[in-house]
């Protein structure tokens, strides 16, 4: 392969046609967790994953210092059913408790099976689990550890079951008819190869969306989570009719200002203070736990003081311990390994100095709130309204970080292996015509002479939604987003790629304009404010109790995305077609 | 150290003297934005979309030689933008 990338477009290269029983979008951690029970049923799997390397690559690629998880060990906190209690009040009853029930007492189980696959969870020093309460959780769930080589060992485990690894392949468009999913299309970035992936069962796991909003350093791909994960599962899921729930909610955390990393719930678990211009500790007007709040309200927080004149913001550390120092300068390495790097080039001693911070861009995940996801519906075994589509991980309606990512993963991938145990017929055959219309846009976005930069594109839809979108919110406003990016859509065509590579782009430049234009939709449809600025309507500026129980529901209509609305009382599978079929 | 002003700030900077040219980094990137030319001991690393990078570290983390330095830009290290900019317009 040569050493710079490749502008030439393969044209005459033959699709190569696949055959597997699971086709995986998507390798980190739902992904994996997903095919490992499928490989251990002799399965055979195949993984599309826009990364080289399984051992480092999705969202915590890198490392992970925390993982949410009950241990079942004796205290009543400690068990399924405390937590479970507490979600419906931790989500503000936006959630579907059939799901964040499963995934709960799922928890240990997998927590274990992932302490098999070789992930030490102890502290290296008391050689006892380290467990840390934050994030308005009701007990000390969160493991602080060092997961340096977390997905080095699931990745591994995913190796040697021998799957078949795709890699610096980005999926494109699923194959379904009649509400089935059958496989998908996909090119490798690097050799231009397109693949036509036929698979008895598809789970989608790729992560959540981010570029979709500006940030303080103005860089599209400095992100509190990684920039390349673009909501392609959801975009791709949308247009293959899956519905998709809670899309209006986004969320935001503090970041350095400037640079948008990770570490939050290692600086609030380990007792990081966060004060005004004024030197105010003001967490406490906003929330009785003070620092140690739900994500969306730290968030909320320090957007209201910056919006009431009190900013700047600070992170305060000056009062801890030398210990606890230690352990936060080391935690925030682990999470971000270049965090120490960038404090050394800014001059800046977090330990004895107040550094500055900034709420980071905004994206489509969890809303600062855990187990109430924005993405794919997924009913108790993570299939989603379209028959054998799974979702998992940050593009399914039930979230929960890494652990949330291993748990459901490992039940879609339980799922699927239950689902292939019954026959459901031959699988349909790939509409060739279909399948050069995608090639033939493809080869149209590397040859178009005058053609939009996918760039300008993204910016466009970024500018938009930190608008009008983002964080302040009224109809009017949303209305006027709406028709931007329709604008936008109609250029969709005309898309600009450079290479290979900007190929790739285009097509995650398309995806995240589609997540905005869900986004703008459902945000649209619920006329009330829920969880503080995850959904903040100004001109609804309270929560409704009496009529917003109730999810967003967005689904592909005749001229774009649809909504509906259904009781929180029932689980979001209710709403799906193929229940009312099978019911 | 590759020191020489960019139009584009270069992100990951590599030292040709310590580069063993084994391709790790091409490998290890998250976002596809090094490319290394295989079996050529003769070529270095390019960082071929620079604007592209994730700061996150595992390019540096991997080179077995220490040849790689992350360099922040200036809008990260000293960032002046107002944080209210980012809060949305407000339409009635």
């Amino acid at each position: 392969m040569a050493g710079t990338p490749r502008a030439a477009y393969p044209d005459a290269m033959e699709t190569i046609n696949l055959e597997t029983d699971v086709l995986v979008v998507g390798g980190g951690v739902a992904g994996s967790m997903a095919a490992i029970p499928a490989l251990e049923a002799g399965l055979k799997v195949v993984i599309c994953e826009k990364g080289k390397v399984l051992d480092h690559c999705g969202s915590i690629g890198c490392g992970v210092d925390h993982y949410l998880t009950v241990m079942d060990t004796g205290p009543e906190w400690d068990t399924p059913e405390f937590l479970i209690k507490h979600v419906p009040e931790l989500t503000d009853y936006i959630v579907d408790m059939a799901v964040a029930s499963r995934v709960i007492h799922e928890m240990p189980r997998v927590f274990r099976k992932i302490e098999a696959l070789g992930v030490d969870f102890r502290d290296r020093q008391t050689g006892d689990y380290y467990r840390l309460r934050s994030f308005g959780l009701p007990g000390a769930y969160h493991i602080n550890f060092d997961g340096t080589d977390f997905k080095k060992h699931i990745g591994e485990r995913v190796r040697k079951g021998k799957a078949s690894v795709l890699m610096r392949t980005m999926v494109v468009q699923l194959l379904v008819k009649d509400n089935r999913a059958f496989g998908a299309i996909a090119f490798n970035f690097r050799s231009g190869e397109w693949y036509a992936i036929r698979a008895k069962a598809v789970v989608l796991a790729a992560g959540d969306v981010n570029r979709i909003s500006q940030n303080a350093s103005g860089l599209a791909f400095d992100s509190w989570h990684i920039p390349y994960n673009t909501g392609d599962a959801h975009a791709m899921g949308y247009h293959a009719g899956a519905a998709l729930a809670n899309m209006e909610s986004v969320e935001a955390t503090l970041t350095p200002k400037g640079f948008s990393c990770q570490g939050l719930n290692a600086l609030v678990s380990l007792g990081a203070y966060f004060v005004n211009r004024s030197g105010e500790r003001f967490m406490f007007k906003y929330d009785k736990k003070g620092e140690n709040a739900r994500r969306a309200v730290i968030a909320d927080a320090v957007i209201n003081e910056v919006l009431l004149g009190n900013g700047p913001i600070y992170l305060d550390c000056r009062h801890l311990s030398q210990e606890m120092l230690d352990r936060m300068e080391h935690t925030l390495q682990v999470d971000r390994y270049t965090l120490p790097a960038y404090y050394k080039q800014k001059g800046v001693n977090f330990r004895e100095e107040l550094v500055e911070v900034s709420v980071s861009e905004l994206s489509i995940r969890r809303s600062g709130v855990y187990f109430r996801g924005s993405g794919l519906a997924v009913d108790t075994n993570a299939e989603t309204s379209v028959e054998s589509l799974y979702a998992a991980g940050d593009c399914a309606t039930v979230s929960g970080g890494i652990s949330g990512a291993a748990v459901l993963g490992h039940i879609a991938g339980e799922g699927v292996v239950e689902r292939l145990k019954e026959s459901n017929g031959a699988l349909p055959a790939i509409d060739t015509r279909a399948l050069e219309a995608i090639r033939a846009q493809a080869a149209d976005h590397l040859t178009v002479e005058r053609g939009m930069p996918w760039k300008s594109f993204e910016d466009a839809t970024r500018q938009t939604v930190t608008d009008y979108v983002g964080v302040r919110r009224t109809d009017k406003g949303l209305r006027l987003a709406l028709e931007t990016l329709h604008a936008l859509a109609k250029r969709e065509p005309a898309l600009k790629a450079d290479d290979l590579h900007g190929l790739m782009r285009v097509h995650e430049a398309k995806n995240i304009r589609m997540n905005a234009e869900m986004m703008a939709t459902a945000s649209l449809a619920r006329t009330e404010t829920r969880t503080g600025s995850a959904h903040w309507r100004l001109d609804y500026p309270e929560p409704d109790e009496a009529n917003w129980r109730r999810f967003v529901i967005v689904e592909r209509g005749a001229d774009g995305p649809v909504v509906r609305t259904l009781s929180t009382e029932r689980p979001l599978a209710d709403a799906f077609a193929r229940s009312a079929l099978t019911a | 150290m590759d020191t020489k002003p960019d139009a584009v700030h270069n992100p990951i900077r590599i030292d040709p003297e310590a580069c063993i040219r084994c391709n790790l980094c091409d490998w290890i990137c998250p976002g596809d934005l090094i490319y290394k030319e295989e079996d050529n001991r003769a070529t270095l690393p390019v960082i071929a979309y620079p604007d592209e990078c994730w700061y996150c570290g595992l390019c540096q983390t991997i080179c077995p030689t220490d040849a790689i330095t992350v360099v922040f830009p200036e809008q990260m290290v000293r960032n002046t933008t107002d944080v209210k900019s980012l809060l949305g317009k407000v339409v009635d």
